[in-house]
């Protein structure tokens, strides 16, 4: 067990295990992304998959431990390594710039200088749509009353505080991802010439896909506003 | 910008000066006129100790030796970059042609918990002799020297195992972290040793004894934010951090120690 403990309070070790957590959520995303693409599809075609989905008890139990972990090993271990990594430079240099060419210009809006507050915005809007569509907290009884996920979801997402979270909240994950997925790949070790440019360019594809993506939801929703009124 | 060569420079120079590890530190301006387009770095500053002896000022101290760019004595940042703006270059190989007339130039030490300063420019770099002696070495057999073609080593493993030798330890990669990681240099020393069967029989002690010295001294964790590679003087590629990020693993869920 000691070599596991050394493993994990090693920069090398928690990197490899910010990696694999961060490819699995990655892999979540995915998967999130594309049963919310059905509500681009129609009521009956969410409301059979979302129903669906609730009646695989067993394996949403595995899934949301798998998920709930995967989550706090990788909030845990970005604290621990963000805290270390700022004690190490100890004094701030009075003037700093990249000599990394794409990077001459745009230096400060590099997705990979702010992972650590890029993903602590991604877990305040996480809390607050976990608390929305799992928890149903903050709604009283007014989304216990609706039957269908999707109408429930359209109530949600035509919230103006959930429009203004949602989006920035989505827009800031896909920067996250942006950077993260092809830095999970380093970290576990995947450097190649055949596919490292290509695991970089994916990588910066699936952000926008994921920050689109998501974004896209709470934005047509309230779009539509007014003329989904009953 | 590359200004007229026959034009001499004025410059002013914001210079980091700390008289010991423990005094306060704080930057100090000095104007240098008539300065030749065709000086390195480092004779920039040369004249300016100069000027400071003259007057009867402590010279600025800063760490050089062969200044010819292998050595990596002559780490230091300049205008917020590691050895300056060129590429694949030491602070005694960039040219005073790289500067402007009237350019301000802010000159720091390298920024790291486990480089304390020794005065004003130069640190303490014996963090990364550490790392070295925790496992970069190789046991060798003694007596005579083995015969030259008894070891054969596949041409693309040589020189992948020399471009990760190239790095000069200047810690320039530690500098440029935001982070201060020294992530680049070790593993330029490991993945020099692994990729030779030389280095075989210590493969799995040393990628282990080197992490665990690197993260004793001090040194924060990569990111991944690459600006070691684009600061590195010897053009270490990331690409060695991957290898070391394989090896790490590998050694740590197979080595029974
Ligand atoms: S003085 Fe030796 S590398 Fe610059």
């Amino acid at each position: 067990m000691n070599w596991l403990i050394t493993t994990l309070s090693s920069t090398v070790g928690r990197k490899f295990v910010m990696g694999l957590t961060g490819l699995f959520l990655c892999f979540f995303l995915v998967v999130h992304l594309a049963g919310n693409l059905l509500l681009y599809v129609g009521p009956e075609a969410y409301d059979h998959y979302a129903h669906t989905l609730h009646e695989q008890k067993g394996f949403l139990v595995v899934a949301e431990v798998l998920l709930f972990g995967a989550f706090i090993v990788h909030i845990l271990l970005a604290i621990k390594l963000s805290r270390g990594n700022y004690a190490a430079r100890q004094i701030s240099y009075a003037k700093a710039s990249s000599k990394k060419e794409s990077r001459l210009v745009a230096n400060v809006v590099a997705p990979e200088a702010w992972m650590f507050w890029s993903g602590a915005v991604v877990l305040g809007f996480l809390i607050l749509h976990l608390g929305d569509f799992k928890f149903e907290l903050w709604w009283g009884t007014s989304l216990q009353a609706i039957d269908s996920p999707y109408d429930k979801a359209g109530v949600i997402l035509r919230n103006s505080l959930r429009l203004f979270v949602y989006t920035l909240g989505s827009i800031v994950l896909g920067v996250h991802v942006s950077h993260g997925l092809a830095s999970a790949f380093q970290s576990l070790g995947v450097n190649h010439p055949k596919y490292t440019p290509c695991i970089h360019w994916c990588s910066i594809a699936f952000g926008w896909i994921v920050g689109i993506g998501f974004a896209s939801f709470p934005v047509i929703w309230s779009l539509t506003e007014s003329a989904a009124a009953p | 910008m590359i200004s007229p060569a026959h034009h001499n420079l004025s410059l002013t120079l914001k210079i980091w000066r700390q008289p010991h590890a423990d005094a306060p530190g704080e930057f100090r301006t000095y104007q240098l006129q008539d300065v030749s387009p065709h000086m390195s770095f480092l004779e920039m500053l040369d004249i300016l100790n100069e000027q400071l002896i003259e007057k009867g000022e402590e010279p600025v101290a800063f760490d050089h030796d062969c200044r010819e760019g292998i050595c990596g004595m002559c780490g230091m940042m300049i205008n917020g970059q590691a050895h300056g703006p060129d590429h694949e270059t030491t602070t005694c190989q960039l040219h005073m042609r790289r500067f402007e007339d009237g350019d301000t130039i802010v000159i720091e030490p390298w920024r790291s918990r486990a480089f304390p300063v020794i005065r004003d420019l130069a640190v303490d770099r014996s963090a990364f002799d550490r790392i070295i002696q925790a496992g970069g070495y190789v046991s060798v057999k003694t007596g005579q020297a083995i015969d030259g073609n008894a070891n054969l080593i596949p041409q693309q493993d040589q020189e992948s195992s020399m471009d990760a030798a190239a790095c000069i330890g200047c810690g320039a990669c530690v500098a440029a972290c935001k982070n201060a990681s020294a992530m680049l240099f070790t593993s330029a020393k490991v993945s020099h040793l692994v990729q030779l069967p030389q280095g075989a029989p210590e493969r799995k002690k040393r990628v282990l004894s080197m992490i665990s010295q690197h993260d004793e001294e001090g040194f924060g964790a990569c990111t991944n934010t690459y600006e070691c590679e684009a600061a590195c003087p010897a053009a270490i590629s990331v690409s060695h951090i991957a290898r070391l990020n394989r090896e790490y693993m590998k050694a740590m869920l197979t080595s029974k120690e």
